[in-house]
């Protein structure tokens, strides 16, 4: 039995939302971010950004693929997630996902069928057998590689990206809304919430593709673009301001209207939450990774390149962190307190095997990976040389080496 | 969408409330009984019950009354809820809050949910007024909690009572969270959202809900808003009444008289 | 357009997608869904036949123990439901016969569940402090010494 500081209303000593909701927003937050910077380069011409923009599509797909899950593990009924789709209560945020998810899924696709067209279609052709099945029917058996229609799929593309930006914005968005629509919670119930949610994606996205780009690079033996680095290192300094300056917004707005909701609020997070909140959140997760994307930022031109690349690094890790603990103080520190608004439960800890526990949560973050891994198997991450060109290195199957989670 | 039985009509309206002239001790043997299907008003109307009683969900509107001065925190509506609706340990569709307050401080508690009473408390301070409030779902008309509720599981009847479908929720637990008032569980049990029903398995047989049955003192009552005499009406037509965290405006059906400005 | 083909290729994959998922979910939704608003109307039906009443009331006491319910009435527990202390009827009679023999709890914390005196009770309401109301203490009944409990009159 959870301790309560003063008066909690009998049924508001569960937690209901474990940690499975905690890793939901987590990792939606990573298809979000990924896919800004894949649209970074299609829609806004970044250039710095063509090293990982196909790794970011492909990861925003892998991740997708398993944002559902958390949520299908947590519920009372697993078994019958689906009526969201059948019975959709259409007031309800929560609805709102099964519609945006398949539509968001779905421009996913199309843009990864669209940019790997080309390459699918030379697999295909210098295959074998079930194989050759294979990617005949992933090329929906049409073998067009002239330059029209490459250059169709090259619009196409952008298109989809410019679907998909909005899409992903608001599949996030709506994450932040499921919280902030909420007027019985004080710790939720603001509109800020949708916005520090995206932010946040933003941060998370950029972060992990700095992180998973190096280990590609490294494994693959590629050179590490500094460009890359030092404008995914600019924006995701530029994202990490504005999150933080939300996030304390939020705070310093309700300290300074001392509403009702402050004398709850308050003891929250100095409290139950002064390590995952103010520790972790704000100092290791915000501060530092500020100032080291500070000194990226500012003194570029002075760094060695291995510098900048340990830097980045870095604070992509301790950013990784940031993220996680905004995630937790949000959907449990919400449940830590009443709506008596007279009493806090004690921390919760989520056990380590449990449906709703740590090794599920640890094997939802790495899961994508291995998808990752496996679709870097089906359809190389890393473009051939040339490439829409036929590859000159005839059949070779791509280097283990490339696969970015080996 | 389309295939939907929009058009069946609705169930044939009952003249009167369902058991008015029947013998006391016939009624309750049959009330009893009736776990079927007996009393239940069948979708698409038409058919009629076995036993020819009919409930009209049109003709009814519930409220419910709470005169906190009258409540001694005897805990016999939670004991009796507990029993009636087989509500788990630890989880409460009904419960009853002890306020002991002075100008400079003030004490909640509920112990068990006040299921077991109250001890004898000796707090910090020297409390000037102290009262028992009991809660429960207040069956709210702009209710958060179907607002929010994804798959349609949670909905309020015509006659006023919000409801979930047991065998439509998936346990997600938003409406738990969106509840103002924590008057919602997930059931370690049935895994699905629970919540006071206001007895709708005997309301609608005419009979009180439990906790009003049992509530020695008549701080506890329960009427219907459509009958223009019902004493439950009368006291929210001319009394002063509050509505729990009104400011929310969820419009609870729960009305409390002589309630102080701690409870939320 | 010719080289529009693949397309127009996966957008026919996306529509029959589509469709089938539409139609698919039709079959899935359950009859009386929607009926009288976003939600199955069977379980309203369901919801009043969900369990039998376990509680009977006073007046449903009387009709086997009318000798007791008349002393009740006159005494100052006349407000007091027999299931109040006894606990529900369900637990007694089914079906219209005697399944149990009614809980009988002579304990004075039964009575201290209303009459032990407390903070947060109506100053008026008749309460004691259990230590002090007998000099000596309790005798062996209890508060059953003295008061009887359907007329529980000095």
């Amino acid at each position: 039995m959870p301790e309560i500081t003063g008066y909690a209303f009998p049924n508001d000593i569960h937690v209901h939302w474990s940690l499975m909701i905690v890793m939901y927003p987590y990792i939606t937050g990573f298809v979000a971010g990924s896919f800004i910077v894949t649209a970074l380069y299609h829609l806004f011409g970044k250039n710095e950004f063509q090293p990982v923009a196909r790794l970011s599509l492909a990861a925003s797909f892998c991740f997708l693929l398993v944002a559902g899950l958390p949520l299908q593990l947590h519920l009372g009924h697993p078994e019958r997630g689906l009526f969201v789709m059948i019975t959709p209560n259409f007031t309800s945020a929560m609805a709102g996902f099964g519609i945006l998810y398949s539509f968001y899924l779905m421009i996913v696709m199309l843009e990864v069928w669209f940019v790997w067209r080309g390459e699918i279609i030379q697999t295909a052709r210098r295959s074998r057998g079930l194989k050759r099945a294979f990617y005949a029917a992933l090329a929906l058996g049409t073998y067009d590689t002239s330059p029209q229609a490459l250059e169709i799929d090259h619009r196409a593309v952008k298109v989809l990206s410019a679907i998909g930006l909005p899409s992903a914005c608001m599949l996030h968005g709506y994450v932040g809304f499921i919280f902030g629509g909420i007027k019985a919670n004080p710790w939720w119930s603001t509109p800020l919430m949708p916005v520090i949610f995206l932010c946040s994606a933003a941060v998370s996205g950029i972060a992990l593709l700095i992180l998973v780009y190096q280990v590609t690079a490294k494994l693959g033996r590629r050179v590490i673009q500094a460009d890359t680095v030092s404008a995914m290192a600019r924006w995701l300094w530029f994202f990490l301001i504005i999150t933080v300056t939300l996030e304390l917004l939020e705070i310093i707005m309700l300290a300074y209207e001392n509403s009702e909701e402050w004398h709850i609020i308050s003891p929250l997070l100095t409290t139950r939450l002064q390590f995952s909140f103010i520790s972790m959140q704000m100092i290791i997760g915000s501060l530092i990774p500020f100032i080291l994307l500070f000194i990226v930022t500012v003194m570029n031109r002075y760094l060695h390149e291995k510098v900048r690349n340990t830097l980045t690094v870095m604070a992509s890790l301790l950013l990784l962190l940031q993220v996680f603990s905004m995630r937790w103080n949000v959907v449990i520190g919400g449940q830590l307190l009443s709506k008596s608004f007279r009493g806090l439960r004690s921390a919760y800890e989520p056990h380590l095997f449990e449906r709703e526990g740590i090794l599920v949560a640890i094997v939802l973050f790495v899961l994508p990976f291995v998808i990752l891994y496996v679709f870097d198997r089906l359809l190389p991450i890393e473009a051939p040389p040339g490439a829409h060109a036929p590859d000159p290195h005839g059949d070779a199957p791509p280097a283990a080496g490339v696969s970015p989670a080996a | 969408m389309d295939e939907m039985p929009k058009g069946n009509p609705p169930p044939e309206p009952a003249a009167q409330p369902a058991q008015a002239e029947v013998s006391r001790r016939d009624f309750l043997a049959r009330a009893l009984r009736a776990s079927g299907g007996a009393f239940a008003l069948l979708a698409g109307g038409g058919a009629i019950a076995s036993d020819g009683e009919r409930y009209d969900w049109e003709a009814h509107r519930w409220a419910y009354l709470i005169d906190t001065e009258k409540c001694i925190g005897c805990g016999s509506c939670v004991r009796a809820c507990k029993a009636e609706n087989g509500v788990p340990d630890g989880y409460f569709r009904t419960w009853v809050e002890r306020y002991l307050i002075s100008p400079e401080a003030s004490h909640v508690d509920s112990p068990n949910g006040g299921m077991d009473g109250f001890p004898p408390l000796q707090t910090a301070f020297e409390p000037t007024k102290s009262f028992f409030v009991p809660k429960l779902c207040n069956h709210c008309k702009e209710t958060p909690c179907v607002q929010v509720c994804p798959v349609g599981a949670s909905y309020r009847t015509k006659d006023g009572v919000v409801l979930v479908d047991g065998k439509r929720c998936i346990g997600c637990g938003y409406c738990v969270q969106a509840c103002p008032y924590g008057s919602r569980f997930i059931s370690p049990e049935t895994h699905t959202a629970e919540k006071c029903t206001w007895c709708y398995h005997r309301i609608t047989k005419g009979l009180k809900p439990a906790c009003v049955e049992v509530c020695p003192t008549a701080t506890r009552q329960f009427g219907d808003m459509k009958r223009e005499d019902d004493p439950v009406r009368l006291a929210i037509a001319h009394g002063r009444v509050v509505v729990l965290q009104a400011n929310l405006l969820t419009e609870p059906q729960a009305y409390y008289l002589g309630i102080d400005m701690e409870v939320r | 357009m010719e080289h529009a083909r693949h397309v127009f290729r996966v957008l026919l994959v996306l529509l029959l997608v589509i469709v089938v998922v539409i139609v698919g979910r039709s079959f899935l939704v359950p009859k009386s869904f929607g009926m009288y608003g976003n939600y199955r109307y069977d379980n309203v039906p369901e919801q009043m036949a969900a369990r039998p009443p376990l509680h009977g009331g006073a007046r449903s006491c009387a009709d086997c123990h009318d000798e007791r319910s008349a002393v009740l009435a006159k005494g100052s527990h006349a407000r007091v439901s027999c299931e109040v202390c006894h606990g529900p009827l369900g637990r007694h009679v089914k079906d219209g016969d005697v399944v149990a023999k009614m809980a009988i709890d002579r304990s004075p914390r039964l009575c201290g569940n209303c009459h032990r005196k407390i903070d947060g009770r109506p100053p008026k309401f008749p309460q004691v402090v259990f230590e002090k109301h007998v000099e000596g203490g309790l005798g062996p009944k209890g508060c059953l010494d003295c008061h009887d409990a359907h007329s529980p009159k000095l």
